[in-house]
């Protein structure tokens, strides 16, 4: 099946999730998508994982939604980074940008 | 702020449901729709676009499911599902549903009632602000002929420790005193406490009415001042806001009112009605030889009590160089408040906690075996929902919910049952418990007993859910491995029985012994006989009485008149009756022995007596004679001392005619001759064993402090009769002295007997309820299985077995289960009752006639347990049996 979400580390879905969204409001499959492509096709999410981060960022304060029309005119939930998710994706890009270097370090080093 | 929202977008799904999940299905509609979209630019047709979508993206349905159940608010639909459908369950089985209910109400009312009283007893703070703080201060004496932790300091200890030390904020000392209040209305006697200067600050209590004590008026004077209690106000005084500046006659002395205490104020004792200054003298604040006084005080803030004790005992050991004739052997005790009062009940109620929590396991255990029993019933039904694809977490959920709920139902209705409890606790335990007035359900206590009930639920709710959730759906549909699985839930069960046998057992052994114990103590040789005798209390005390001359015509004119009434016998009156507790200790000096060194000085019990006392009370006259109202102080001293006097001071010599004197060598008090030998008496309660008593004449012992409180008057039918009379004779000798504490010797006896009654009682009920479930718990079993083997016995019977093998069978089965657990208790029982030696008299904590007699009795409610399956498998038809099934 496509979810290959299962090869994403821990935590880090909500964190891309956050980055997608810093450009502009989207809709969720227009997140799927943009996913997929940035990922080059590494990272093809399921709904379920997808609706469930959804739901868990919202209730965490870091996104909102609102239903709006498409490009398509279909009526679809768009969601928005709030100021909130905004500090909460610095924080975290810095943070795993640490972790990288410092796993990378390790790794040369041996 | 995040938990807020969670909150409210969870509540928002729990609430708005069905719009919710609209916006859901809206939401991933148009994700599918708009995959599909894009599929279909790439050239497939709408069908295999949507089939590609599904396969990819996961299905519709099943997502919706995933998302739902994300949120926390998808658990608590499912409780309320589960609980609703308990409910239902529960409902349909009223009978099954009300014995759990009942049995485990019984076993959370017990556990809820006891938690109560030690909740109260132990845990609570005093009613004293910081009463963490409040300390009691004792001499801690250590004589070879007397030792005391807790003797009541001496003033002179007491002044001296005020000024020394540095540990406490304040000390404070008291002494009870009951007084004879007159003036308006029937005369009538309050406790009430002599306090020092800083007794209510130590305390941090204010008056609510007008103001406490100044340090001024903690001095001798000939103005008298009283605070008086918040009840006092309202009975005496009609709650009269002008009550201050009213004078009220104490003994008839006039004393000014300042103050009204606050509701429910008390302190020491809650019959406390008031409080006067107790303006020590010069003279008494040197005194080191009357210890009478009790001390309290309040530590310093961050002062620890090892600290504080540390310096009192350094204090205490710069007293003894300084004062080695009063003060040599004795060191200090700080004792906290709380401890001091709680610190004697302690054990009992300890043993009593342990015996209710055993009880709650027992009943847990019979719970779950009821449990055991009708998930076996509910088989097919958990194998199907097995089937139909609910998770085993999820029908092991649905299991433990229903238990919960059960038991939080039996709290409902225990917890009545424990306010009814307190109710009869609170007046069993009134003269043996302290704070009995602060018993309740309070918030501590409820959620104790909510607590206690949930782990109940969860405890006997684990094995059913275990069991109903075990192997794989396919065995749990065939029949034969249905017959398994009930023989493993027969090992369960068996397991249980054993385990509330065992439990029950223990039980059992302490109200055992407690019986043992009790019946001890009614054999107890009093050494006077109690039939027959009225008590009372008539305490000549003011103007007329301040001479011990006046006291004695006192005496002997109300003792003439008491005897000249029809129906008695003989009258007499003495410093305290036996078994209350009360005992006053003088050291004396016996002629031609040599002197004793500092603490050295021989010590014994003594009483005040009028002539006739012994008479009265029919105490044998082992030797000589009696005293009469003819020794006087005009007359040679004269003194009557008990058997273990005369045995312990001139053994093998003849007592009569040998001469001692009060207190040390050197102080000059006259020589007083032994002119008689009483057999022994239980004095100070009946199971502490008769010391060294002197008896006193009255007429010969006029010191101030000698004063007969209780009266005792031998009457030929019952004593209760004469009651009435009694009263008005004392009204003819004065008018202005009240009768109070009527009773018979017989109620004294049992009254001092409160203590070994309530636990005897409490644990009676204990063992009564555990035993009761201990056969209920055989009985299920056995019945079971009996049942689960009818096809078994029905073999055994075709092939020609009679039916008393079938019931020997049985039985053995049956008691094997309840010889293993009276074995288990044996073992456990012999462990445990150690902790109750202190509440047993006379009697091993290992008594092997209680152990053997309650191992025979549990035997034979085990057998007649088994009994009624057995018959029951010894008539099973053969033809029936093996078509059964």
């Amino acid at each position: 099946m496509g979810d290959k979400s299962g090869d994403l580390v821990q935590g880090t879905l909500d964190m891309l999730i956050l980055k997608t969204l810093a450009l502009e409001p989207m809709h969720g499959y227009g997140i799927a998508v943009r996913l997929e492509q940035m990922s080059k096709g590494v990272f093809r999410l399921n709904a379920g994982s997808l609706f469930v981060a959804f739901q868990r960022l919202q209730r965490d304060g870091l996104i909102k939604s609102e239903w709006k029309a498409t490009e398509n005119s279909r009526r679809a939930k768009y969601y928005a980074l709030t100021e909130q998710g905004r500090k909460r994706l610095n924080s975290e890009t810095r943070e795993w940008g640490r972790q990288v270097a410092a796993i990378a370090r390790i790794l040369e080093a041996s | 702020m995040s938990l807020l929202r969670n909150m409210a977008s969870g509540l928002r799904s729990l609430f708005r449901k069905e719009r919710v999940n609209k916006e859901l299905d809206e939401e991933l509609n148009g994700f599918l729709e708009m995959a599909a979209e894009e599929k279909m630019k790439e050239g497939m047709s709408r069908k295999e676009a949507l089939r590609t979508v599904r396969l990819e993206r996961g299905n519709l349905e099943g997502t919706k499911e995933v998302v739902r159940s994300a949120g926390w608010e998808s658990f608590v639909e499912g409780l309320w599902q589960d609980l609703r459908y308990g409910v239902r369950t529960l409902r349909k089985n009223p009978a099954f549903t009300a014995i759990i209910i009942l049995t485990l109400a019984l076993g959370i009312g017990a556990n809820t009632a006891i938690f109560s009283v030690v909740y109260t007893v132990l845990l609570k703070a005093l009613p004293y602000p910081q009463a963490d703080r409040l300390v009691m201060v004792y001499e801690n004496v250590h004589l070879p002929n007397y030792q005391n932790k807790h003797n009541t300091p001496s003033p002179g200890n007491f002044s001296d420790w005020m000024a020394q030390n540095t540990v406490f904020e304040s000390m404070a000392a008291y002494t009870n005193r009951s007084f004879n209040v007159t003036g308006t209305g029937e005369p009538l006697r309050v406790e009430g406490e002599r306090v020092s200067g800083e007794f209510f600050g130590s305390l941090q209590v204010n008056a609510t009415l007008g103001r406490v004590f100044t340090a001024e008026e903690d001095r001798p004077s000939t103005s008298h001042v009283v605070v008086i209690s918040d009840s006092l106000w309202r009975s005496r005084f009609a709650s009269d806001l002008r009550v201050l500046g009213q004078k009220v006659f104490l003994d008839d002395q006039g004393y000014e009112v300042i103050g009204v205490m606050p509701p429910r104020f008390h302190f020491p004792d809650p019959d406390d009605q008031l409080w006067v200054p107790l303006a020590l003298t010069p003279d008494e604040l040197i005194n080191r030889g009357s210890h009478y006084l009790d001390v309290f005080a309040r530590l310093k803030l961050g002062v620890t009590l090892a600290q504080a004790q540390t310096e009192m005992n350094l204090i205490a050991r710069r007293l003894t160089q300084l004062y080695p004739q009063s003060n040599t052997g004795q060191t200090v005790d700080v004792v906290p408040l709380q401890e001091d009062i709680a610190g004697p009940v302690r054990p009992a109620l300890l043993v009593l906690v342990g015996a209710v929590t055993l009880v709650l396991v027992i009943v847990c255990a019979n719970v779950a075996n009821l449990l055991l029993a009708r998930a076996s019933v509910r088989y097919r039904e958990i194998a199907v929902r097995l089937a139909l694809g609910a998770g085993h977490a999820r029908v092991a959920r649905q299991l433990l919910t229903e238990s919960v709920l059960l038991a939080l139902l039996g709290c409902a209705v225990g917890v009545p049952l424990a306010r009814w409890s307190l109710g009869a606790l609170k007046f069993l335990a009134a003269s043996n418990l302290p704070r009995t007035e602060e018993f309740g359900l309070s918030a501590p206590v409820l959620l104790f007993s909510m607590a206690i009930s949930l782990t109940a639920g969860l405890v006997f709710g684990v094995s059913p859910a275990l069991h109903a959730v075990r192997g794989n759906i396919q065995d749990t549909l065939k029949s034969s491995s249905r017959e398994r699985a009930a023989s493993s839930r027969l090992r369960t069960s068996s397991l249980l029985v054993v385990l509330e046998t065992a439990l029950g057992f223990v039980v059992v052994i302490g109200a055992g012994l407690l019986v043992r114990s009790f019946l001890r103590i009614e054999q107890v040789q009093l050494g006077f006989q109690p039939g027959g005798v009225l008590s009372f209390r008539v305490i000549p005390r003011g103007e007329r009485y301040s001479q011990g001359a006046q006291r004695v015509v006192f005496y002997q004119q109300a003792i003439e008149r008491l005897q000249a009434l029809p129906g008695v016998q003989s009258a007499a009156a003495v410093t305290f009756i036996p078994l209350t507790l009360a005992k006053g200790r003088k050291g004396f000096t016996i002629e031609g022995r040599a002197p004793t060194g500092p603490g050295q000085i021989p010590i014994a019990s003594y009483d005040i007596v009028t002539p006739t006392y012994f008479q009265t009370m029919q105490v044998p006259l082992l030797e000589g004679r009696d005293f009469s109202w003819s020794d006087s102080p005009q007359t040679q001293p004269v003194v009557i001392v008990n058997e273990a006097m005369a045995k312990r001071y001139w053994a093998g010599e003849d007592p009569l005619g040998k001469r001692f004197h009060q207190a040390g060598p050197d102080d000059k008090f006259p020589w007083m001759t032994i002119i008689g030998v009483v057999s022994d008496v239980r004095e100070f309660s009946l199971t502490v064993a008769p010391e060294p008593t002197m008896y006193f004449p009255i007429a010969q012992f006029t010191y101030a402090d000698a004063i007969l409180r209780d009266w005792v008057v031998r009457t030929n039918g019952d004593p209760a009769r004469v009651a009435s009379s009694v009263r008005s004779v004392i009204r003819q000798v004065d008018k202005n002295l009240p009768v109070t504490r009527i009773r018979t010797m017989e109620e004294v006896r049992s009254l001092s007997l409160a203590s070994q009654r309530m636990n005897l009682l409490l644990f009676g009920l204990f063992a009564a309820l555990a035993l009761a479930l201990a056969t209920i718990g055989i009985y299920g079993v056995l019945a079971y299985n009996v049942a689960q083997r009818t096809r078994e016995i029905g073999i055994r019977l075709a092939l020609g077995a009679d039916g008393n093998a079938v019931l020997r069978l049985v039985l053995r089965q049956g008691m094997r289960l309840a010889g293993l657990g009276v074995l288990l208790g044996f073992i456990g029982a012999l462990a445990l009752t150690r902790l109750m030696s202190g509440m047993i008299y006379g009697v091993s904590s290992t008594d092997p006639a209680t152990f053997f007699g309650v191992a025979t009795l549990l035997g034979f409610i085990a057998a007649a347990a088994c009994y009624i399956p057995a018959r029951r498998a010894m008539r099973v038809d053969a033809i029936v049996a093996l078509r059964y099934e």
